[in-house]
């Protein structure tokens, strides 16, 4: 039976807009919507170069609108976390007045019945305007733009920067060998996999269970299964001074530690250490996994901690990162 | 081979810097695609295609990204390509670029690399977001770890290498950090960040681009009659190996030295360390600079310190790396493969400036992605017959 | 420009694909390992006689940076191989690796595709290749645009709503013969006209499946080709074109780039019997129909089309497949395969493929 780990990749990126964009950005909070003249045309919303000839457009700014043609549109009923409204709404590609090309803006239009191509339509604009697209709440029919009330006026300075937070789950299938590994570690017992041809055992690293033998360009499946032993030797490691950013857990600095394990030529690589302090880390140290018992007794490797014996004697090891 | 020559007729680079907050996403490549045509001096209109390279698009929160570059590289109209293997992406995009003139495809061919990481971070890109992320340098420290004991090499080396290569970027205008006072002491005396690399051994996060416009033989005598002399292209190399398997040398590994013999056997090169004049390879973490001139045969195993410690790798040594700085002193990260071959053309056309190598007739460019896996390399030549 | 015919003939000797399937339990590297020793068993060689490897994927579609390092287990890079990767469909990874071919050192070269669309809501993924400042703050995607050219078509008359329900009746009346369809049945158009809009005025019938998989296509040069395979599907075109990121900026009736395309890869320099077109939505077929010159006589999907089965980033290089198969297993002569990206066909790709006379 298939189970299914979720991830969110986010970020909260931060644009710079260069001047073009900027200029644009700025005059939205003055309630103003300007295009860019090329040649004969005048470019909605503003680029940066001619979109046919490539040319740099020269900062010849012109104001459009307010109001304008619906050139298309479609009917978005359902409304994604990412769309500009959380009710049924229009986007449309809007030829404002004066503008050659056609800017995509939604139209809160309240019912699809309300749409048809050639339609006039109207800024909307938001109180408090930062220099984004969304400063326009929507479009909405009609020839006047609807100024809000409580505006907090332009922006004060040039708009240069602008916000953008995205955010996408996943849902993806855990392979039939990563639960096989997840049980058994469950359990409290190392799980690897060895290639049937070449005989290589693949072991955990910091990704997560390398599921296939890329010498002999083999998949390995739950039938490839070997326990492992507990036991190995610390070949090689490093010291990592964390740093911040979204998604961080950690504050102090921490090893990884790549093990060696014991009678199976498989190395666990990038472990966390248990009971080591980040002085006493060294190619040679023997070490033995650590388990801590969880929510339901269900076992966690916590990592590695050293078994006392004495350092393993061997050069060579520090090589083995794989 | 039944290809073409390829030339090299026009080079350019942004301003490398932390925070390009000046320009969007479009005019930081602009700013390099547009320098490397007026050195080519050549018109937008003059390109008959272009590739795009860069690292992954988390780093800027922009997916498949040459969609909204078409207007800024002035591909509408003409094909455009994305290509993407991690670090060695820069060097790939070079690669493609110079096979669709080799195979007689595309007559002007405008390849452009870049990153704007300010917009994110870094850290969190390279870990798709997860806490106690590696890092670039943590995935790495244990092998630069692994070459220090196993060479016994000094301690000395790796502080040595940054301070070469930030004294260079000196000499480059282009180039991001600008230490004018560093120093071994200073090196050593930086925070630890991934055990033992130190801070001051280690890439800075910029934002940067670069540019390269590619023709062919007609274009590049022409413009060697113009007073403008191309690099020539005279061989690239690939290679991909595994991240991981029981057993994979992860310093002097199979894929370097494959690369690498690829790349000297299609130039003709018998000596590389010889005939190659000066070399830029890719080193985002200082103690890569010996392990790569070992495991790309430019040195013997154990040696590639010893050029170091020698003095060999300086501007003004018997075998120049990184003249330009290298990546220990710009990495915008998705370039910075890019800048590596373009720098690597510079010397050979002698339009290095300040970082010149004296005479440079020959020159190799390198760079690496991911678990040091993938590479490419090229060699560049003020002549078709600069090998003899 | 009109590229000059290329110096090197390069065949397609073999392919694979995977089930196409609303939900894969596979790993997508399970999946890449798959079609490569498919392909490579379907062209009679092992991986090792591969010279050069390019595989297409997407990290947005992966959900992970680097994605495509875990997928190089399958190509087989031990001993190291040549090989690349775009972030770009499989069709762009043939491209580049049909490139390569024409340097004349090397002769067997494999491209791939592969995509777990069922991993995420396309909804919040796809306004990511939209303009960071126009487009995707607005949480623009791929269906919004299609919806947009469709009504644009609509209003100059050049489609009805009734032709888009025939298409898509038609695709998957066809694919019902197809192992590798995930969606096929008989479909009544008056019925389905009855269906709700899902974005006025695309319908569910009107938009492509989510679907997970991968497929792989191997070539090589000229004699070699002939060694491996009585059979070689010729490529004799290729070539591709882009337009302006915004559609607010272009005409969104017609596709200059797929026509540009078409032109450069000498599509039209003889007839065309069938066509495989990478149509994710039901009005591009008629669109990219007139745009590629193609008229009533040539076949259209006869797989079924992506409105079958739609695996991003290997849909393009399974449009090859399909046409592939018609010259190999079918009896045609001349086939033309499509691929797309970017929001309204902003960019396009056309391969034209003929069997030996």
């Amino acid at each position: 039976m298939t189970t299914y780990v979720t991830s969110t990749v986010r970020f909260p990126y931060k644009r710079s807009l260069g001047p073009v964009i900027g200029h644009f950005m700025t005059e939205l909070t003055h309630q103003r919507l300007v295009g860019i003249r090329s040649g004969e045309r005048v470019i909605v919303p503003p680029l940066e170069w001619d979109p046919d000839t490539a040319q740099a457009l020269a900062p010849d700014f012109v104001e459009v609108g307010p109001a304008g043609t619906v050139r298309s549109w479609t009917w978005v009923a359902q409304p994604s976390a990412q769309h500009p409204l959380d009710r049924p709404f229009a986007f449309a590609l809007i030829e404002l007045d004066g503008a050659s090309t056609a800017l995509l803006h939604a139209v809160d239009a309240g019912d699809i019945a309300a749409m048809a191509t050639g339609m006039r339509v109207a800024p909307r604009w938001r109180a408090e305007r930062v220099g984004h697209l969304t400063d326009i709440e929507a479009f909405v029919p009609g020839e006047q733009p609807v100024a809000p009330a409580g505006d907090t006026g332009p922006a004060a300075e040039p708009v240069t920067m602008m916000n953008y937070d995205a955010s996408i789950t996943y849902t993806t299938p855990v392979p039939a060998t990563q639960q096989l590994v997840l049980r058994a570690a469950a359990e409290g017992r190392l799980t690897g996999l060895r290639c049937p041809t070449c005989g290589r055992v693949y072991s955990g690293a910091y990704t997560g269970l390398q599921n296939a033998c890329p010498v002999c360009a083999l998949p390995l499946g739950t039938e490839h299964a070997v326990d492992l032993p507990e036991t190995g030797t610390i070949t090689n490691y490093t010291i990592i001074t964390p740093v911040q950013y979204p998604g961080q857990t950690e504050t102090e600095p921490f090893a990884r530690v790549h093990v060696l394990l014991d009678d199976v030529d498989s190395v666990m690589a990038y472990q966390p250490v248990v009971d080591l302090p980040n002085a006493d880390v060294r190619p040679g140290v023997r070490v033995r996994a650590v388990w801590t018992t969880g929510e339901e007794g269900r076992q966690e490797l916590a990592g590695w901690t050293p078994t006392g014996e004495p350092d393993l004697d061997d050069p060579s090891i520090v090589n083995r990162i794989f | 081979m039944s290809a073409g020559p390829c030339a090299i007729v026009g080079i350019g680079q942004t301003d490398h810097k932390t925070r390009r907050w000046d320009v969007s996403l479009g005019g930081l490549v602009r700013e390099a695609a547009t320098r490397a045509l007026e050195d080519a001096q050549l018109t937008w209109a003059d390109i008959d295609a272009v590739v795009l390279g860069k690292a992954p698009d988390l780093f800027e929160g922009v997916m498949k990204p040459e969609l909204y570059l078409t207007d800024a590289l002035g591909a509408a109209g003409k094909p455009m390509f994305r290509v993407h293997t991690a670090g060695s992406v820069g060097g790939t995009t070079g690669i493609v670029a110079s096979h669709l003139v080799e195979a007689g495809i595309h007559r002007n061919v405008l390849a452009v690399a870049y990153q704007k990481q300010s917009e994110g971070n870094a850290q969190f890109a390279l870990g798709s977001g997860k806490g106690a992320s590696l890092g670039a340098g943590g995935a790495f420290a244990p092998y630069m770890r692994s070459y220090i004991q196993q060479t016994g090499a000094p301690a000395d080396i790796g502080p040595m290498v940054a301070v070469k290569d930030r004294l260079n970027a000196l000499k480059n205008p282009y180039a991001h950090l600008r230490l004018a006072d560093i120093s071994i002491e200073k090196v050593k005396a930086s925070p630890m960040m991934w055990e033992p690399v130190r801070y001051l051994e280690s890439c800075p996060s910029s934002d940067g681009a670069c540019a390269v416009v590619f023709t062919d033989e007609e274009g590049g005598r022409a413009a060697a009659s113009d007073g403008r002399p191309p690099a020539w292209v005279l061989a690239s190399a690939v290679r991909s190996e595994p991240a991981s398997f029981p057993g994979r040398d992860p310093v002097w590994s199979q894929g370097a030295a494959d690369c690498a013999a690829d790349v000297y056997r299609a130039a003709g090169l018998t000596r590389p360390r010889e005939q190659i004049d000066c070399a830029e390879l890719y080193v985002p973490f200082s103690w890569y600079e010996p392990m790569w001139l070992e495991a790309h045969d430019l040195a013997d195993r154990g040696e590639g310190w010893k050029m170091v410690e020698r003095g060999d790798t300086a501007l003004d040594g018997a075998f120049p790396v990184n003249m330009s700085g290298g990546v220990l002193s710009s990495n915008p990260i998705g370039a910075s493969g890019l800048l590596r071959f373009a720098e690597a053309a510079l010397q050979v056309r002698g339009m290095a400036g300040e970082h010149q190598v004296d005479g440079a007739k020959v020159a190799l460019a390198q760079a690496y992605g991911a678990s040091a896996q993938y590479f490419s390399m090229w060699v560049v030549a003020g002549s078709l017959d600069a090998v003899g | 420009m009109t590229q000059p015919a290329a110096r090197q003939p390069v065949a397609i000797v073999g392919w694979a694909r995977t089930p196409m399937l609303r939900r894969t339990d596979k790993t997508e590297a399970h999946l890449l390992f798959d079609v490569v020793t498919g392909a490579t068993e379907d062209a009679g060689i092992t991986r090792a006689d591969v010279d050069f490897s390019c595989a297409g994927s997407c990290d947005y579609v992966a959900g992970q940076a680097f994605s495509f390092v875990q997928n190089i287990d399958a190509v087989g890079a031990w001993p190291p191989k040549r090989d690349s990767h775009v972030e770009m469909d499989g069709a762009w990874a043939l491209y580049e690796a049909w490139v390569r071919l024409q340097l004349g050192d090397i002769d067997v070269a494999i491209a791939m595709g592969s995509g777990r669309s069922s991993t995420a809501d396309p909804a919040t993924i796809y306004p990511m290749e939209m303009d960071p400042y126009y487009l995707a703050p607005l949480g623009a995607d791929a269906l919004t645009f299609a919806a947009l050219q469709a009504r644009v078509l609509l209003d100059a008359g050049l489609v009805t709503e009734r032709q888009l329900a025939e298409v898509a009746a038609r695709t998957r009346g066809d694919a019902r013969t197809n192992p590798y369809a995930q969606v096929s049945g008989e479909y009544d158009v008056d019925a389905l006209l009855e269906e709700e809009y899902v974005r006025a005025p695309l319908r569910r019938h009107d938009l492509a499946p989510i679907t997970d998989g991968a497929a792989a296509v191997v070539i090589a040069r000229g004699d070699r080709a002939r060694e491996l395979t009585d059979h070689p599907v010729w490529i004799t075109g290729f070539a591709h074109s882009a337009e302006a990121h915004q559609p607010g900026v272009r005409d969104l009736r017609t596709s200059a780039s797929a026509r540009r395309a078409a032109k450069a890869a000498g599509a039209d320099t003889a007839p065309i019997e069938v066509a495989e077109l990478q149509t994710a939505f039901t009005h591009e077929e008629p669109l990219l129909a007139a745009a590629l010159g193609l008229g009533p006589e040539v076949a259209l999907n006869p797989s079924g089309g992506p409105l079958a089965a739609n695996p991003v980033m290997a849909t393009g290089l399974i449009r090859v497949i399909e046409a592939a198969q018609q010259i190999r297993d079918h009896g045609t002569q001349r086939a033309l395969a499509h691929a797309t990206s970017g929001p309204c066909l902003q960019q396009n790709l056309v391969a034209v493929l003929e069997g030996d006379r």
